[in-house]
């Protein structure tokens, strides 16, 4: 059974269908990328999958139970969290107790006296370890980004969403956090992942979501979407995928 | 400083208090630690909801003058007046609990204007339904006996303390943070906002109940309107800013300095303490937004550098 289902998921503003009739499936310890350029609809499908906005149709599935329409702490809770595109960690706390949020609240919702050691160790694994008395607002971007991802880590998540984490990050940064989510793949963290350093996301997946206005236009390994001519139009403008073909 | 230390900090500062009384024979002297024990109390149970979860609530005197209104209407009527206290903490909480399953959907600045409209319009109301100024019966007056007032109000500035206290150790004061500092992102990890939200409400307009029943029980005379008055909120809020928002032992802090600043003031300047108190709130927002308690820590880093 797929871990996440998606079927037929819309969500419109006003008049722009900002997702409109998605569908896929994710399963247990898999990798899958999300592309698509600005404005396809990414963020809003994490959206909707994590439960900040609520489907005007479609359904969607967590190890096959309807989470369609929960509100997002319900949804944690069940197991799927997310990072943000703009990271958003706590600011006024320190980096410690940003963590203890996810491990109190999460799914994992341990008791406070053995939640701690778990805390220091996810810090550890990201990279921040014995650093949790630092208040969060005072770190670096790249530090912030690895807080976020031990906070969501911390819930204990079947499914984790990430977007757009390697944004404004430097190519030796970019190459921490592939580091970081091979280790994570191999401990079988599912997650999702949108993404716009396409060859990172080439690398480290196995199969790509494309988005383009709202629908999806592609699916399959890298190497195929990446060559798909519809894919090449949507990233390179029309022509370019016909040129290709011809 | 360790939780011990501050456990027997707050122990040894109690005891001190309790024997006030009982040395000092001056009126004055306890009418001004009655203040600002009473200033502890309405501060912390605001900064509870605000410091805490991060609602800046303008309405706080609503709950302060339901407290009141309960309060004395029950002891003039010859109930003890603890149980009235009592009664006039579960009325402003149930109107909280009412008020904040509304409140709640307005974020931000719409949440304070909302509640800031709110507090306005029942002072109006009680103030145009009472009008008559509340005295107490002549026996009454007859057995006034201030340090009654006094131990009260010491008793639930220890119990807003305590409370606060607690808060700050527990998962809910955790939960309560998060939403303060990012609702969103406090939801995505698992965080029951709205519940934390009415939490801290709840626990915030219990502790300004009792506060608004303390008043009704030390006052001899006032309008009925009168802990309806903004200038309620405003005292919690300034107090709380001043001595340090989210902190245990910043409203204590603030309490202290505001009350002793504030009669100070409205004897030499009586006409301008009001605008001296805005220019310092402002001050302390621009330049030291933790209060007193992050000038205080602010000094201790100075020093080791300097040693």
């Amino acid at each position: 059974m797929a871990l996440l289902e998606l079927e037929g998921v819309s969500k419109a503003f006003g008049g722009v269908r900002a997702v409109s009739g998605v569908s896929f499936t994710v399963d247990e310890g898999e990798l899958v990328g999300v592309m698509g350029p600005n404005g396809s609809g990414k963020t809003t499908l994490f959206n909707l999958i994590t439960g900040a906005l609520r489907p005007d149709a479609g359904r969607i599935r967590l190890a096959g139970r309807d989470i369609t329409g929960w509100s997002p702490h319900r949804v944690c809770a069940e197991g799927i969290t997310r990072t943000f595109q703009h990271v958003r960690p706590f600011a006024g706390l320190s980096a410690l107790e940003n963590v203890l949020v996810g491990r109190l609240y999460g799914r994992a919702r341990e008791r406070r006296a053995t939640a701690a050691a778990e805390a220091e160790r996810l810090l550890a694994l990201v990279g921040l370890g014995g650093r949790g008395h630092v208040p969060a607002a005072s770190l670096t971007l790249m530090d912030r980004k690895r807080l976020e991802l031990a906070r969501a880590l911390a819930t204990a998540p079947h499914l984790l969403l990430l977007d757009e984490l390697m944004a404004g990050l430097s190519p030796v940064e970019t190459e921490g956090v592939m580091v970081l989510l091979r280790r994570l793949q191999r401990e079988g963290v599912t997650i999702l992942m949108v993404e716009h350093i396409v060859w990172a996301l080439l690398d480290l997946s196995r199969r790509v979501i494309v988005l383009s206005a709202g629908e999806k236009i592609a699916e399959g390994p890298p190497d195929a979407v990446a060559a798909d001519p519809t894919v090449v139009d949507v990233y390179l403008g029309t022509g370019a995928g016909g040129a290709r073909r011809a | 400083m360790s939780r011990r230390g501050w456990l027997a900090l707050g122990v040894t500062a109690l005891a001190a208090l309790a024997a006030v009384p009982l040395v000092v024979r001056r009126d004055d002297v306890l009418n001004f630690l009655f203040l600002v024990l009473l200033s502890v109390a309405l501060a912390q149970s605001w900064n509870v909801v605000a410091g805490y979860a991060g609602q800046i609530n303008l309405g706080h005197a609503a709950f302060f003058g339901l407290g009141a209104l309960v309060t004395r209407t029950l002891w003039i009527a010859e109930w003890p007046v603890l149980a009235g206290a009592a009664l006039g903490a579960l009325a402003a909480t149930a109107f909280a609990l009412l008020v904040g399953a509304v409140a709640f959907r307005l974020r931000g600045a719409y949440f304070a204007i909302g509640t800031l409209a709110l507090g306005e319009i029942l002072r109006i109301t009680v103030g145009n339904v009472l009008p008559e100024v509340s005295t107490l019966p002549t026996a009454t007056i007859g057995a006034y006996r201030l340090a009654d007032r006094y131990y009260f109000a010491l008793a639930l500035a220890a119990v807003a303390v305590g409370v606060v206290a607690a808060l700050e150790r527990s998962r809910a004061g955790l939960g309560m943070q998060a939403v303060r500092e990012d609702e969103e992102a406090a939801e995505a990890s698992g965080v029951g906002t709205l519940r934390l939200k009415l939490l801290a409400l709840v626990l915030s307009t219990a502790l300004a109940g009792l506060a608004g029943g303390l008043f009704a029980y030390y006052h001899i005379s006032y309008y009925p309107a009168h802990p309806f008055g903004p200038h309620w909120t405003f005292d919690a809020l300034l107090i709380t800013f001043i001595g340090g928002v989210g902190t245990v032992h910043g409203p204590v802090l603030g309490a202290i300095f505001y009350v002793f600043l504030k009669e100070y003031l409205a004897i030499r300047w009586v006409d301008f303490h009001l605008l001296i108190f805005g220019a310092l709130f402002i001050t302390i927002v621009l330049l030291l937004p933790g209060g007193l308690v992050e000038a205080a820590a602010r000094l201790r880093t100075l020093a080791r550098r300097a040693c």
